[in-house]
């Protein structure tokens, strides 16, 4: 099995009207053997800022760490919050560090800009920025997670209905995957 | 094709104009056309990995006092893609006779098939019915002759006859094993624990029926290839009978319900 399956993931973030969600599944596995069903993939960063993490595991956790140092040193130094367009470009320089040995992550990035706008992005294990208007997938699940978004997605979805929208097309995607699943949590900012 | 002499098994018949023109594609093994390549082996050798043989299941059978239970998951996965949550895994022979698919799904349709229609020509042509240790032969034989070419099967055979509950496992190898108490597949390891710990001879069939239930969940829980609808059968004197189908996860909800979990620690808060 490739590396990016082994532990298996599946993640989305949609934009909703001056509001975001952000969703993951739960599962930890090794190939096929479920070995947890609470692992966090879904990081918060600060209040209006989030970052999912699909992939290898220990990539995950370990991209978490130094994100979360860099964004604490930004925070004394600047003394205030990182935009989430800057958050990006940070992820997006730390993977292509790693070009010639990458983590094997996949970030999902989602956020409130100071106006209130939602910001969405995904980036792939080297480090290439994708912005989005509605909404971004990522994980060993992507393509299914991709056809439910597509036919499920409307724009400028109230935070409720988001809420709705965001978990029936992960259920329906996990539900198509043998190494994602068992569970799943969404963060509605 | 490679083949054991099975022309002492056919049976005697009157009219062999008869026997031509119907048994000629049943009673026989069935003959495979062979592809016209140069390098037949590399053929053979790129073929049988396109197949992939996963045996992505679980499926167990036990002998207890009042019969055999056979019980099977029903998911088909495609590497990680599921294809499908409702498989039947358990394939009824006839009323009396239950084989189990696990490995390549197209594999154990057909043979199991083929089975059953060899079996039923010899209660015709013997005017009783087969043993499970003959039903199970014929299989095994059959499989034999086609060693080595890919096929992948790992069944089991499960029924009732004269000498009372019979239970065999055939593979694709050619393998045949008697036995009390099987489990074959990816998801095999996890219901052996429950299937071994639980196990009682004097289990009454509600009992046992509940345990081979119990067995698979818990298989399905922890392997991604197995999961859908767990189903489960009982072998009696009076053949086969379905005692239940059951979602999976609705299984996982009644048997662990939900409680108030407390607030999970996040890493986000250092």
């Amino acid at each position: 099995m490739s590396i990016t399956s082994y532990n298996g993931s599946a993640l989305i973030a949609m934009v909703g009207k001056d509001c975001f969600a952000i969703a993951s599944d739960r599962r930890l596995g090794v190939n096929f053997q479920t070995i947890a069903c609470d692992f966090q993939r879904i990081f918060k960063i600060h209040d209006t800022l989030y970052i999912g993490l699909s992939g290898l595991a220990t990539d995950v956790q370990t991209m978490h760490q130094r994100l979360q140092f860099r964004h604490k040193l930004y925070q004394l130094r600047e003394e205030r919050n990182m935009r989430p367009e800057t958050f990006a470009s940070l992820v997006s320089a730390i993977l292509y560090e790693k070009r010639f040995g990458p983590y094997f992550c996949e970030p999902i990035i989602a956020g409130l800009n100071e106006d209130g706008t939602p910001f969405i992005c995904t980036t792939d294990l080297i480090g290439a920025k994708q912005l989005s208007k509605d909404f971004v997938v990522s994980g060993t699940a992507s393509e299914s997670l991709y056809g439910a978004c597509e036919s499920m997605y409307k724009p400028d979805l109230g935070p409720d209905e988001l809420f709705e929208v965001i978990s029936q097309a992960l259920l329906s995607s996990v539900d198509r995957d043998c190494i994602s699943g068992w569970g799943g949590i969404v963060h509605v900012v | 094709m490679v083949g054991l002499d099975f022309t002492a098994l056919e049976s005697p018949t009157l009219h062999s104009g008869f026997n031509d023109l119907c048994i000629a594609d049943h009673g026989t093994s069935p003959s495979f056309s062979v592809p016209p390549v140069a390098d037949f082996d590399g053929f053979q050798k790129a073929a049988v990995q396109m197949v992939k043989p996963a045996k992505g299941t679980t499926t167990l059978a036990f002998v207890f006092k009042h019969g055999v239970i056979v019980a099977a998951d029903s998911r088909a996965s495609m590497g990680n893609y599921i294809s499908s949550q409702s498989v039947k895994k358990i394939l009824e022979i006839n009323p009396y006779l239950l084989g189990t698919m696990a490995g390549g799904a197209a594999d154990c349709q057909f043979w199991q098939r083929n089975l059953g229609t060899r079996c039923r020509l010899h209660e015709l042509a013997n005017k009783r019915r087969i043993s499970v240790t003959g039903a199970s032969k014929l299989l095994a034989n059959t499989l034999y002759s086609y060693r080595g070419m890919g096929l992948s099967m790992g069944t089991m055979i499960a029924g009732w006859d004269e000498t009372g509950p019979g239970l065999y496992y055939v593979d694709s190898e050619g393998g045949r094993v008697k036995g009390t108490r099987f489990s074959v597949g990816s998801g095999s390891t996890y219901a052996y624990g429950v299937l071994d710990t639980g196990f009682n001879w004097d289990m009454s069939v509600d009992e046992a029926v509940e345990l081979a239930r119990r067995a698979i969940y818990h298989a399905t829980f922890r392997d991604g290839a197995s999961g859908g609808v767990v189903s489960v059968y009982h072998v009696g004197p009076g053949g086969w009978k379905k005692m239940s189908g059951d979602d999976v996860g609705e299984l996982h909800y009644s048997y662990y319900p939900v409680q108030e979990a407390p607030a999970e620690a996040e890493m986000g808060e250092a």
